[in-house]
């Protein structure tokens, strides 16, 4: 919760001031009964018109005052609480973009979603109402009582004989609501979980006719939401049929004893009247106190998920300080140094004691069987992954010591699935570099053999792309990805196996186009073909170097790279045929 | 500081003159739409009629229990305390105890019961659009960002199901109390019941200017928020690319656009909706006044007694509560028509319209022929993707089709699964109309393996037994071996029962092929679609589940797509398309002795 105050702060003079107004709104409220006093006491008894038209209207007046300063207090609330949802979002979100993708393992985008709309919204909700309504309502009762002792303390102390039970029980309430609201946003995860993998597989689902199986899965998922929000929302109507009961018994006790006390000549009648006034203003907040407790379970539920995000520290980019002094000796080249890697929360080792080095413009294959680790030996490089142990150097400092987006901007990284995003072609490649001119932007696109196409597009690279490039073919999608990565003339170039979906003629003038880079590159490939292009080989086999050298080495020495030699030839024979 | 302090009221208005003008001669089909919308949810509510009713008998009672009270309390006033006159006040206080029992419990009972209600047809809602998602095209989809749909079935149904939760009740004790009340009042006082009306045109104006604007700014709110979500799932879903980049800083500032836009409508919608409380609160002290000052004149003249006035003031409160509750109620339903309205534009697109299964479900021989066919995607003003395309390949044939990216090899196939509905042309199965077949039946008995592999959230056996549901255990274990991917589905921590995260995270993209063909291999199809099945394996395993495709091939119709020969060298017959066009088909060596394209192609692989 405290996370949540910090938020609040730079707004705190807003909410001071509507807070204040609220006061005054209050006051208004709760003068009333002592006006009413007055004037029956004063006015009517006493048979005194001018009293009843002297206090009449000073309540009128006090109501548009009361007005007046309840519409001011809307525009104080609604900004403060506007914006610190605002900030609190962008905070939340600003955090996401520094996790590993170590913690987007442990963060399910779905659940990051929730938090970062609905459960956002919750607290919003809280702040606003507290600032208008909710800290009203504990004021009346407290104002109410206050106001009631002030006109008769012995009276008045009827009505709080059931207050330690009452806080009791409310403190237990309220434990509960947390727990169980908590629980609903959980399930609200769930369903948008559900929800984006069909979304994301829809194509998955047609094909397979799973559709029903779907919605059927999805109901489980939306009835476990409707199950538990159903549970949280009736636990917290216990609240007001009790808070109510005690009070009007309360209530009771005091016309009881009261009348009792006006027979013995120790009470007057306007004060009993008074009394029993304020003790209803205190019944009729206490539906609203009800609806209040539940609202604050909610957000605080969703606030301590909010923190949970907010409060990490570690699994976040570890940066270091950008101090424009990297000693930067060995320009464009790259060393691995004894390096292992396992994923968390795993036990085997995908990388295994990995060492190689690969010189500045040298153009090194990495090969191996699926899943021997070639794409993770790739995410280290630009620190998506830190190596459980050892080291690895970029231009000859270790990667712990450069800052993170120095080192990023350094490599251009094709990953093995084309990503794009919604916007134009033009504003996809930019991604590469933001201040990319329209040549350079032609200028990688030619590179990579999607310049004519795009062309070809009827509104060239203004072409809108949907999410990750559904209207483009995979080829398409591959080549714009690449040209991404050229755009920034990077001193690495890291393509994962990223032409799977081209076609020869297009690949092979694809790797005459990127000859001429002076970049270092780093390719993963199934081909030999690509392979013998290559400067250098490096051959995995499960997570460990089997092999490394030129292709002609390998043939020689390297039984694996035979085999996956021999596993290609065979088409050429047959082609020969 | 004074600059500070203007700031809340720095906002620039959201809603323009033209807006509301235009609202208002739109009034009539905006009035429509909300009937509907509110129709549609009505609709379901109604599926609980009887327990509907029941909770309306609590509240009727409710709502009598809570007059009841208070009047009791004045009679006590007036006719025993007032008066001295103690004998028969335990009577009384007796009663009050047993009416305050009854008020709790039917309090507790109506919102338990309403609970019930408003989730079931929240449930039913959720439930209705994920079913009407799953109908929908796959041209729908592409058209819109993940994340937007997703607010629709969180946030939008969220908004629905606050409001339902509170709304029904109160609207209808509202209007109870209101009537019960003014009963009581016009029998106590028909002057000062007259005085205390004096607010409700006021009320009527105030609340009716104020909606006019909110229910504008609630939709907008709402769009705002699916625009949000939108862009926040993209670009957690894309987080690779954005690290790699280094673009976190343009995500920031595209997201703080996004943020500040609902920020601004948000104000909007907080300031005019929180002023509804605010002008009730204004009538209410207002007549609270009328009545002390008024009555207290007339008390002077001996007209009322004071205990009328007492009792008169706590319902003048009474009567302007309900009042002041149905016009937030009124607002808080137009919280959820914004929602709602959401939700039901999706409910009303249309179908992917479907043939009914007449054709009883007799098994396909694979017989597939594309005559004539063109095609172009909706959102691209591209002349054709798919232009004229005439084919035949006979049951238990295997084709691949090559030729360069972007030359309309997937979308043949998507075309063949009908995900899209071709423009022109026909496509036949076994001489019939894909058209005139269900689409049930038609991908009955298809398997696909997709260009993009992906997996579920679910357990690895899961994953592979969703190409068909009840196969067992050991026909899952069979495919995986086909498919070469039972070793390292042993190698992961808990082997077939190992929970893969979302999008199988850790898993390499081959090893997704892998178990994407496994998938294909338990559906035991007629017709095989392999899009780029292998493109991601390298070629030593591919040689070995090569056999196990061979295999599976054998006796179906298959349809291949691949870039590495050796995958298209046992097809009976290569189709070589190009822009869209087929150019050249024909067994792999009629084509080599044309030696036209592909005769090229193949020249260069090896070059």
């Amino acid at each position: 919760m405290k996370t949540m105050f910090s938020y609040i702060k730079p707004y705190k003079w807003y909410a001071f001031i509507a807070i204040l107004l609220m006061l005054v709104e209050l006051s208004v409220e709760l003068i009333q009964p002592l006006i009413i006093k007055k004037i029956i006491d004063d006015g009517i008894v006493l048979q005194d018109t001018a009293t009843v038209w002297l206090w009449g209207g000073i309540m009128m007046l006090l109501a548009f005052l009361a007005f007046l300063a309840g519409v001011t207090n809307s525009f104080f609330s609604a900004h403060a609480s506007q914006s610190f949802a605002f900030d609190l979002r962008n905070a939340l979100f600003k955090k996401v973009q520094s996790f590993t993708m170590t913690t987007f393992l442990r963060f399910p985008s779905a659940g990051l979603i929730t938090r970062l709309t609905s459960d956002v919204s919750q607290v919003q909700q809280v702040l606003f109402m507290s600032l208008r309504v909710m800290l009203r309502t504990p004021l009346v009762v407290i104002g109410s009582l206050l106001m009631a002792f002030y006109v008769n303390v012995s009276l008045a102390g009827y009505l709080v004989i059931g207050a330690p039970f009452l806080a009791m029980f409310l403190f237990i309430m309220v434990r509960k609501g947390i727990a169980y609201f908590s629980a609903v946003q959980k399930r609200v995860d769930r369903v948008n979980r559900v929800i984006q993998e069909n979304l994301q597989a829809v194509r998955l689902v047609k094909a397979y006719l799973r559709g029903m199986y779907e919605a059927s899965r999805f109901e489980t998922v939306a009835n476990l939401l409707k199950k538990d929000t159903s549970k949280a929302l009736r636990t917290m109507e216990y609240i007001q049929p009790i808070l109510l009961f005690v009070m009007n018994v309360s209530l009771l006790a005091v016309l009881w004893f009261g009348a009792g006390k006006i027979q013995q000549g120790q009470t007057q009648i306007g004060e009993l009247v008074a009394i029993v006034n304020y003790a209803l203003r205190m019944t009729g907040a206490f539906s609203m106190f009800s609806f209040i407790i539940v609202l604050f379970s909610r957000a605080k539920a969703s606030a301590d998920r909010m923190e949970e995000v907010l409060l990490i520290d570690e699994g976040l980019e570890h940066d270091v300080e950008d101090k424009g002094q990297l000693d930067i000796r060995q320009r464009g080249t790259l060393r691995f140094d004894n390096v292992s890697f396992k994923y968390p929360q795993t036990d085997e080792f995908v990388l295994y004691n990995i060492s190689f080095e690969c010189g500045q413009g040298e153009k090194l294959a990495i090969m191996g069987a699926t899943g021997s680790g070639k794409s993770t030996l790739l995410q280290l490089l630009p620190r998506f992954y830190d190596a459980s142990s050892g080291d690895i150097y970029v231009d000859g400092q270790n990667v712990q010591n450069w800052p993170l987006e120095k080192l990023r901007e350094a490599i251009g990284y094709v990953p093995q699935r084309a990503l794009l995003f919604t916007g134009s072609i033009h504003n996809n490649l930019t991604w590469g570099k933001t201040d990319a001119s329209v040549e350079e932007v032609q200028e990688a696109a030619i590179q990579a053999q999607i310049h004519h196409s795009v062309e070809n597009f009827p509104n060239g690279y203004e072409t809108r792309v949907g999410q990750k490039g559904v209207n483009l073919s995979g080829g398409q999608k591959q080549r714009l990805s690449i040209a991404r990565a050229l755009i920034r003339k990077p001193e690495f170039l890291i393509l994962d196996d990223s032409t799977s979906a081209l076609d020869i003629k297009t690949e092979s003038a694809l790797w005459d186009a990127l000859d001429g880079e002076e970049a270092t590159m780093l390719v993963v490939t199934q081909k030999i073909r690509t392979a013998k292009g290559a400067d250098r080989i490096l051959l995995l086999e499960d997570g460990q170097v089997s092999a490394f050298g030129t292709h002609e080495e390998l043939v020689k020495n390297s039984t694996l790279y035979q085999k996956i030699a021999a596993s290609q030839q065979e088409q050429e024979v047959d082609d020969n045929a | 500081m004074l600059k500070s302090i203007r700031q809340p009221f720095g906002y620039k208005p959201v809603l323009k003159k033209e807006d509301l003008q235009k609202q208002h001669n739109k009034k009539v089909a905006r009035a429509t739409n909300w009937r509907a919308t509110l129709g549609h949810i009505w609709h379901i509510v109604d599926e609980q009629r009887a327990l509907l009713i029941v909770v309306l008998l609590m509240v009727v009672a409710s709502s009598v229990l809570s007059l009841l009270g208070p009047y009791l309390i004045g009679k006590i006033i007036d006719n025993h305390i007032m008066k001295m006159q103690f004998v028969g006040l335990p009577g009384l206080i007796y009663g009050l105890i047993a009416i305050y029992i009854g008020l709790s419990l039917s309090l507790f009972f109506q919102n338990y019961w309403m609970i019930g209600i408003a989730q079931q047809t929240i449930y039913r809602m959720r439930t209705g659009l994920f079913t009407k998602l799953q109908k929908l095209p796959v041209s729908f989809f592409d058209k819109r960002q993940h994340g937007e749909l997703m607010s629709r079935m969180t946030n939008d149904i969220e908004s629905v199901s606050s409001t339902l939760n509170s709304t029904f009740i109160q609207v209808f004790s509202s209007v109870l109390t209101l009537v019960g009340t003014v009963v009581v009042m016009l029998s106590m006082s028909p002057l000062l019941t007259l005085l205390t009306m004096v607010i409700i045109p006021v009320m009527f104006f105030a609340t009716r200017w104020i909606t006019r604007r909110t229910g504008k700014l609630f939709k907008e709110q709402q769009q705002a928020l699916g625009a949000l979500n939108g862009m926040i799932e993209e670009s957690i879903s894309g987080q690779r690319v954005v690290k790699a980049f280094s673009q976190e800083q343009r995500m920031m500032e595209e997201f703080a656009e996004k943020s500040s836009k609902l920020r601004h409508v948000g104000f909007w919608a907080y300031v005019y909706s929180g002023g509804i409380p605010k002008v009730m609160n204004l009538l209410n002290n207002a007549s609270f006044a009328i009545v002390a000052g008024v009555g207290g004149l007339l008390a002077l003249k001996g007209q009322v007694t004071i205990g009328t006035i007492v009792i008169f003031s706590e319902y003048a409160r009474q009567f302007t509560r309900p009042l002041n509750d149905l016009a937030n109620q009124f607002n808080n339903v137009l919280s959820a028509i914004a929602g709602a309205e959401r939700v039901f534009a999706i409910m009303n697109e249309e179908e992917e319209k479907d043939a009914a299964s007449r054709t009883a479900i007799r098994q396909l021989q694979g017989d597939v022929n594309f005559n004539n066919v063109s095609f172009k995607y909706e959102q691209t003003e591209e002349a054709h993707t798919i232009q004229k395309v005439s084919f035949h390949v006979a049951a238990g044939q295997t084709a691949a089709l090559v030729g360069a990216t972007g030359a309309g090899k997937t979308t043949i196939l998507q075309l063949l699964a009908r995900f899209y509905e071709v423009n022109e042309g026909d496509i036949t199965i076994d001489g019939t109309p894909i058209q005139a077949m269900s689409r049930q039946h038609l991908r009955s008995q298809m398997a696909f393996v997709l260009q993009d592999p992906f997996l579920f959230e679910e357990t690895v056996r899961e994953n592979i037994r969703y190409g068909q549901l009840n196969a067992t255990d050991e026909e899952v274990v069979d495919a995986a071996n086909k498919a070469n991917a039972h070793d390292f589905i042993m190698k992961l921590p808990n082997g077939y029962d190992t929970f893969l995260s979302a999008d199988g995270g850790e898993i390499s993209q081959g090893q997704k092929q892998l178990l994407s063909i496994a998938r294909a291999l338990v559906a035991d199809p007629v017709i095989l679609l392999l899009d780029e099945a292998t493109s991601s394996i390298d070629t030593v395993t591919e040689l070995k589940i090569q056999e196990a495709l061979e295999r599976l091939m054998q006796g179906r119709t298959s349809f291949v797509i691949a870039h590495r020969l050796n995958t298209v060298r046992q097809a009976d017959i290569v189709f070589v398309m190009q822009q869209g066009e087929l150019v050249e088909a024909g067994n792999q060596q009629e084509l080599i002795e044309q030696q036209g394209i592909y005769y090229k192609m193949l020249k260069e692989s090896k070059a």
